[in-house]
């Protein structure tokens, strides 16, 4: 089975809301779900969403904006161990 | 670029426990025949009268010299002129090392007092023949040399010598001690900017933190010229970016590219992709990425403000190179390729504005980026540096 592509914006607006904090988080939720094989976490440039609170992600090519820190729990939870089923 | 080689020249001073003010004084001149006057004059005692007589003597050295009159006239003059402390054992006021390097790089070095410089050519000392002027009963010591490529003289006031009386060692760190620690150190990847600060800050060690003196190193050497170019932000005409790239990838390496939009655009233009990093070396620092082709690829902004930063300090007390020298964040590979390795930096700078970054509550935006380069070149060129900027 493919991959889950999980990209993290870093550019610099979503950087300056925490993809530092976020990123370790959503590696924390990979470690806790045994996702590790199933998973592909990848940074990304500026995905045009700044105007939004919280970072970006794009997960297989979808874009989901305004995640923070205590939204990546359930953001793996509710999206992401989904579609590694 | 004409020429292949130039000078390079920094210093840095540390002051005597519990004084504002150095009674070291370090003046640099270039003249309008391309020569460099280089003076470290280091003032008795220290202290706001040390800091005033080692800047008058640097000062008066430095215009005489600018004025026209030969340096040694200038140095026979001020050790005429030199006041006498009468109780202090009639020693001059001031001591001083002045040093002239012709254009054609043939120097010419008087030293009044100061510890005997060092001069290291590949990787030894190499002892000048110094001969004796007597000027009304004091001592100068006169020699004339020339520099080859990457050769390098380092000045010290005597506060380097006793670095460590009575504190880490007995009697001081001796001028051989400090010729082997430097000879040992230098190559021709350091700046002459960051051997000084190091020799200033191992000296400041030995004193345990608490210089019993003022402490400088003034160093000079003749390095390999090197170019360096950094793209940033898109062209505000998308129809200029093939033009604006294929300019900035013509010239040699190294390549920087900042920006994350640009990263997008340079590798596009190069048909590959940009691998990005999600490793946070230094928490404020965004991870950089890779494109092939490109040297270093960063985030913009806020990468670019911490060089402006360390450029910054660079020029003053240097304490962020010992953080910058090895970290390999964005900022710190920035850091060592502009104030280090480069002599020559052409910037190409694309003026689009990002919609994204024009959000006020994250004070980022299209103003503060032109800032930031704008002052990042201006810092450059004080430092020394040749710089090209283009806007598209």
């Amino acid at each position: 089975m493919e991959k889950v592509e999980v990209s993290i914006c870093v550019g610099s607006s979503c950087h300056l809301k925490g993809s530092r904090d976020v990123i370790e988080e959503a590696r924390n939720q990979i470690m806790r779900f045994g996702l590790n094989d199933k998973v592909e976490l990848k940074a990304a440039f500026c995905l045009g969403q700044c105007g939004h609170d919280g970072v970006t992600f794009k997960i297989n090519g979808e874009i989901i904006t305004g995640i923070t820190k205590d939204k990546v729990a359930s953001l793996f939870e509710n999206t992401i161990v989904p579609l590694t089923k | 670029m004409e020429s292949n080689t130039e000078l390079e020249y920094g210093y840095l001073s540390i002051n005597h426990k519990g004084e504002e003010l150095c009674g070291d004084h370090i003046q640099t001149t270039v003249g309008e025949d391309g020569s460099t006057t280089l003076v470290l004059a280091d003032g008795l005692g220290s202290g706001v009268v040390a800091s005033i007589l080692s800047t008058l003597t640097s000062s008066m050295l430095s215009r005489m010299i600018e004025g026209g009159l030969s340096i040694e006239e200038g140095a026979r003059t001020l050790v005429k002129t030199l006041p006498i402390a009468r109780d202090r054992g009639n020693v001059a006021y001031s001591t001083f090392t002045v040093c002239k390097i012709e254009k054609d790089y043939s120097a010419v070095i008087y030293n009044f007092d100061n510890p005997e410089p060092i001069f290291i050519r590949d990787g030894m000392e190499k002892h000048l023949n110094y001969e004796t002027i007597e000027v009304e009963g004091k001592i100068i010591k006169k020699a004339s040399f020339y520099f080859k490529e990457d050769d390098c003289l380092t000045i010290i006031s005597d506060g380097a010598v006793y670095a460590g009386v009575g504190e880490s060692l007995n009697f001081g760190w001796t001028r051989e001690e400090i010729s082997s620690f430097l000879t040992s150190l230098y190559s021709p990847s350091i700046s002459a900017k960051n051997l000084a600060s190091i020799l200033v800050d191992h000296c400041d060690l030995l004193y345990n933190r608490r210089p019993g003196d003022d402490t400088s190193s003034l160093v000079v050497r003749r390095r390999e010229r090197k170019r360096v170019s950094l793209l940033v932000g898109p062209a505000t005409n998308k129809d200029d970016d093939e033009m604006m790239l294929s300019t900035f990838l013509n010239d040699d390496n190294p390549h920087i590219v900042c920006g994350g939009t640009t990263c997008s655009i340079v590798a596009r233009y190069l048909h590959t992709d940009v691998r990005g990093g999600l490793d946070y070396i230094d928490e404020e620092i965004p991870p950089i990425s890779h494109i092939d082709g490109i040297d270093l690829a960063t985030e913009g902004i806020i990468t670019l403000n911490k060089v402006l930063f360390y450029a910054k300090d660079y020029q003053d007390k240097n304490k962020c190179y010992f953080d910058w020298s090895y970290k390999e964040d964005g900022a710190s590979r920035i850091a060592r390729l502009l104030l280090e390795e480069a002599t020559d930096i052409k910037f190409y700078v694309g003026c689009a504005v990002n919609p994204a970054h024009q959000d006020e509550r994250y004070h980022i935006s299209f103003k503060m980026k032109m800032q930031i380069i704008d002052n990042l070149a201006l810092k450059l060129k004080e430092l020394g540096k040749h710089i090209e900027v283009r806007y598209f």
